[in-house]
């Protein structure tokens, strides 16, 4: 619950310092579900891959820990 | 052809032990085939999931995060 | 076992130890023996499909992993010559002198599990089985499609080792048929196996396999089974009904089939392989063991049992589990496990814990301040690593990294030799923290972490690598990407070790008193079995009496009365001293934890509190309330429960019924309720039976999808069908049609096998109900367990735990899991409350380690921890700062993922852990 409100915040923040949307995937599999599994790393690699190797934040942010 | 043709990103997955772990588990025992690209970091459980941990992998470069619960 | 004497409570078992020729003590299963043994023998782990030597180790995953000598194959035993093994072997293991023990152990109770025989096809010639190359066993089948199979799960048939493109599954073979083998009686498994295997198959082929199973009845009656049997048909495994009659070999070896279809055309079809879906029996030493010990079986040669003891044998102290009591699978037998365990420990329970050794853990080593020495053990996993990951460039690079101190490859890391060589490994190079790159830590973290103790290592020194289930498994075809994925994963783990520090264990204690919910048979059984063993216990039922849905039952599939049963249950109930029985009562709310639970009742008098360590969930279900086939609008169409409390009652006389038609999967097998209800095709039968008991000359029709009679049901099926009982069946896109025509009631359905329609009067319609859940989210999330899609609750495991929760402290029994018989439903009850007691009977248990705890230097008390922590365990203490209650935290971290000041941290899984793997990610 906490978790999902945290990360849509989270998503406005990055795409902010320039990280696409596209670039930070959340799902919810349950244990059972592997074939989910199976498809949503498909889908997460495919739409990772689209938007090529990452640019920002490499150098940008220094310290955010 | 475009560079991303060749491009293998690297994507840093948190999975919950209890959801998305489990998943993955049965996904082997399945033998289920996917790419071999995220690396996964296993955590209790996704409400352990803080933004820090997002923003330090793309920090260090990844080109992708996965959280799944 | 060569006997038993004695009586319950006291009996003298002989058992008789067969000579090995190898002495396990010595044996370091260096395998140095085998390759040069001359003797070339048959390998009956695989079915005879492959070749093994005459010294060898069953499989590969043996326990304990030792060597043995077959002596029947053996040149020296047998012949006087040879020796080699003996030369070859460094420790001195092999001893050719070896004799038969016989000793004598005192026990109290005896379990009987011997299992079934796969049923042999090699003498019945219509199966050609002995004459064909490409006609193979089911189980042969399974050892082909296995990774350590003869051929390492390929998919080859045998004549010439090629990829069969078309395979064919035989059903019913030595099942449902007197007239070659004498079984009539279902095997249970073999449809379900099939599918399976159909599959699997179908994965493993290169080629788009085309897999057809050939029928009769498909009975997907399980848990989820039918949508396995939904999702086979949609991925194009075929099903054909028929029953094949004559298999001839092509001249490349292919066989034809020739079979009748359902409206009888004549058909052939070409297959490159057949497979045999032979099924379970006795085997002929069980028979002769029951009877020498005087138990015993019925007409079929399972060991006799009644349903409302379904896991004693006649012979009072010796109990029976799994397939020798009948055919069954795997969950159901591991149920009767518990529940002959439960059964057997019962009349013991006051002699609890006398003969029982604590195990000696050596006092943990404190490494804080140490410098980190991390052993990383690589593990081959047989070749299910080793295949696809190069293990050696793995070991190799994980030597080159940060506080590596030792690393080495293991064929099998988990097997007992290895463990113990693990451990001697901690000792002498003096490691402080454990890397096992391996499968995965939720199955194999607690054996490793046991590893670490013997040593004197806390166990939270310690990280697995899933380079199994999340590596090698999944990426089969880029083996160098799998192998440098390895490496990442070993290096990530390596960094994540390193930081780890000895974490304590919360030990609390366990209030040894029970919950039980649901006072129907699985209620009152589990109930009368705690208090049985000595434990406090409360019922718990929402009726204002006790029996539940079986007070609506008239007798059992072996034709026991269930009423006066019933009875008898619950006057033992209400007057056993140690349960308490809380009629029309509900639950309100529940706090707490396994070990102590406080639940809040809401009853006639009020509410009251119960503290009790376990509870078992046995809320049943309740008959589907049909809208279909006119029911409602004419009191002659009643459902399965009706019809049976009318005629106890006395209102359905049975010498007047002159025409009964039994419609089946009403409301079952539907899209809105995907799943068999099990018991119906049975209980019409049943019905069937009784109303032609009393009126031979009652014409009774039973429309039906597929007759699920599973097991020894199949034998009143085939009574029904000799008392003249007519079986039509339907399919699902041309149901029956009820129909009222003036004062008469008519049923239509279409005749597959006339291919015509038949109209049917009918004094009784009978409608086989579906059985529902009661879906009671409100109880699941009091207790923090899951219910299915169906409402069903769903087990920690569906094979391998059957009635546990993923949440300790909980179990179930009866319907609440799955619509089941009333036997099975007894057997879940005894085997929740097995598992209850490993509870119950402990004074005092361990709780994990990876807690939370607060930093109060950071805290500032602002109450963001304690509002969103889902368990309640963090509380403010009189400085308004935050504190932790370890037996209630989860080790969720949702508070330090929360928390602004960064106070609270997560032992094992700390901010500066996790931080640890992601700057070795890359």
């Amino acid at each position: 619950m906490f978790a999902r409100r945290r990360f849509a915040v989270l998503k406005n923040l990055l795409e902010y310092v320039g990280i696409e949307p596209g670039r930070l995937h959340f799902s919810w599999i349950s244990s059972a579900e592997a074939e989910k599994f199976q498809k949503t790393v498909a889908a997460v690699t495919e739409d990772v891959k689209a938007l090529g190797p990452a640019q920002h934040m490499i150098k940008d942010i220094r310290k955010v820990a | 052809m475009s560079e991303n043709a060749e491009f293998s990103p690297r994507i840093a997955a948190f999975l919950c032990n209890w959801c998305s772990y489990g998943a993955a588990d049965l996904a082997g025992v399945s033998r289920l085939q996917y790419p071999p690209n995220i690396q996964v970091i296993r955590i209790p459980c996704t409400g352990r999931m803080s933004p820090k941990f997002i923003l330090a992998a793309f920090r260090k470069g990844v080109d992708g995060v996965w959280v799944s619960g | 076992m060569a006997d038993i004497a004695g009586d319950e409570g006291d009996f003298t078992v002989k058992v008789v130890t067969h000579p090995r020729y190898v002495d396990t003590s010595k044996c370091i299963a260096c395998g140095a023996c085998t390759p040069k043994c001359p003797a070339k023998v048959s390998n009956d782990y695989n079915e005879g499909l492959d070749k093994r030597k005459a010294i060898y180790v069953r499989y590969a995953q043996a326990v304990p992993l030792k060597y043995g000598i077959d002596p029947a194959k053996c040149i020296k035993l047998t012949k006087g010559k040879c020796g080699n093994c003996e030369k070859q072997c460094p420790t001195g293991a092999v001893n050719y002198e070896d004799t038969e023990t016989t000793r004598d152990i005192q026990v109290g109770s005896v379990i009987i599990s011997a299992g079934f025989k796969p049923f042999d096809p090699s003498a019945y010639v219509q199966y050609s089985y002995s004459k064909y190359k490409n006609v193979v066993t089911a189980l042969e089948m399974e050892r082909i499609l296995a990774a350590s199979g003869p051929w390492m799960g390929h998919l080859v048939r045998p004549s010439d080792e090629k990829e069969p493109k078309k395979i064919a599954w035989l059903q019913c073979v030595g099942s449902r048929d007197v007239n070659t083998c004498d079984h009539p009686y279902c095997s249970s498994v073999c449809c379900m196996y099939a599918i399976k295997e159909a599959a699997i198959a179908k994965e493993h082929s290169h080629s788009g396999l085309d897999a057809a199973i050939f029928f009769m009845d498909m009975r997907t009656f399980g848990k989820d089974f039918e949508k396995y049997y939904e999702k086979a048909k949609t991925s194009g495994v075929r099903f054909i009904r028929s029953r094949i009659h004559t298999i001839t070999e092509q001249p490349d070896k292919s066989l034809m089939i020739e079979y009748a279809t359902e409206d009888g055309q004549a058909k052939t079809e070409v297959f490159d392989m057949v497979v045999l879906s032979h099924g379970l029996e006795v085997a002929k030493s069980s028979i002769e063991l029951a009877n020498k010990l005087g138990i015993e079986l019925k007409s079929t040669q399972f060991v006799k049992t009644t349903s409302f003891a379904p896991v004693s044998s006649n012979r009072p102290g010796v109990y029976v589990c799994g397939a020798l009591a009948g055919p069954k699978d795997i969950p159901l037998s591991v149920v009767e496990a518990s529940a002959a365990a439960c059964a057997a420990a019962g009349k013991l329970s006051s002699a609890r814990g006398t003969l029982a050794q604590t195990k000696e853990v050596p006092q943990a080593v404190d490494v804080r301040g140490e410098v980190p020495k991390v052993g990383v053990f690589v593990c081959s996993c047989g070749i299910n690593i080793a295949s696809m990951v190069d293990v050696k460039a793995v070991v190799d690079y994980a030597k080159t990294l940060p506080f590596v101190e030792f690393v080495e490859n293991n064929l099998f890391s988990c097997s007992q030799d290895t463990q113990d060589k693990m451990a001697q490994t901690i000792k002498e190079k003096g490691l402080n923290r454990v890397v096992v790159a391996a499968c995965t830590p939720r199955t194999h973290e607690p054996l490793f972490q046991e590893t670490l103790q013997a040593a004197g290592l806390n166990k939270y020194l310690f990280d697995m690598a899933n380079i199994r289930n999340q590596d090698s498994w999944v990426h089969a075809a880029e083996p160098e990407k799998a192998t440098e994925k390895a490496k990442d994963l070993v290096r990530m783990a390596v960094a994540k070790v390193a930081l780890l520090q000895p974490l304590n264990e919360v030990k609390l204690s366990v209030n040894p008193a029970a919950m039980v919910i649901g006072g129907g048979v699985a209620g009152m059984n589990a109930a009368l079995e705690l208090a049985g063993q000595g434990f406090t216990t409360h019922l718990v039922e929402r009726d204002a009496q006790l029996g539940g849905n079986a007070r609506l039952l008239r007798i059992t599939a072996q034709g026991e009365e269930v009423q006066p049963y019933l009875d008898g249950l619950a006057k033992k109930v209400m007057d056993n001293p140690l349960i308490t029985t809380h009629l029309a009562t509900s639950l309100k709310d529940v706090e707490g934890f396994v070990g102590n639970f406080k639940t809040t009742l809401a009853g006639p008098a009020g509410e009251t509190v119960v503290e009790h360590g376990g509870a078992i969930i046995a809320i049943g279900g309740q008959e589907y309330q049909p809208s279909e086939y006119m029911y409602g609008q004419d009191p002659r169409v009643m459902t399965h429960l009706q019809i049976d409390a009318a005629m106890m009652n006395g209102e359905l006389d049975a010498k007047k019924v002159n025409s009964a038609v039994f419609i089946q999967c009403v409301g079952s097998r539907e899209p809105e309720r995907p799943y068999c209800s099990k018991v119906c095709c049975t209980h019409s039968v049943e019905s069937a039976l009784h109303l032609k008991e009393h009126n031979p000359d009652c014409q009774v029709v039973i429309i039906y999808r597929d007759m699920r009679t599973f097991a020894e049901r199949e034998l009143l099926y085939k009574e029904a069908r000799a008392k003249g009982v007519l079986f039509v069946r339907y399919d699902v896109n041309q149901k029956p049609v009820v129909k009222k025509d003036g004062d008469k009631l008519t049923v239509t359905v279409r005749d597959h096998i006339l291919g015509r329609d038949l109209l049917i009067d009918a004094d009784l319609v009978g409608l086989a109900s579906a059985i529902v859940s009661h879906k009671n989210t409100e109880l699941a999330q009091m207790f923090k367990v899951p219910l299915d899609e169906d409402g069903w609750f769903l087990e920690a495991h569906q094979k391998l735990r059957p009635v546990d929760f993923a949440t300790d402290g909980v179990f179930m029994a009866g319907l609440a899991h799955y619509p089941k018989p009333l036997e099975e439903a007894v057997a879940q009850a005894l085997a929740a409350v097995s598992r209850a007691v490993t509870v119950l009977s402990s004074a005092e248990m361990s709780l994990s380690g990876t807690v939370a705890f607060i930093d109060q230097r950071k805290c500032v008390g602002c109450g963001v921890c304690w509002t969103v922590c889902p368990y309640q365990a963090i509380t403010q203490d009189d400085k308004g700062l935050a504190v932790v209650n370890e037996a209630l935290c989860k080790g969720c971290g949702t508070c330090v993922a929360s928390c602004r000041s960064g106070a609270p941290n997560l032992r094992g899984f700390t901010t500066q852990d996790v931080m640890a793997q992601i700057e070795a990610m890359l």
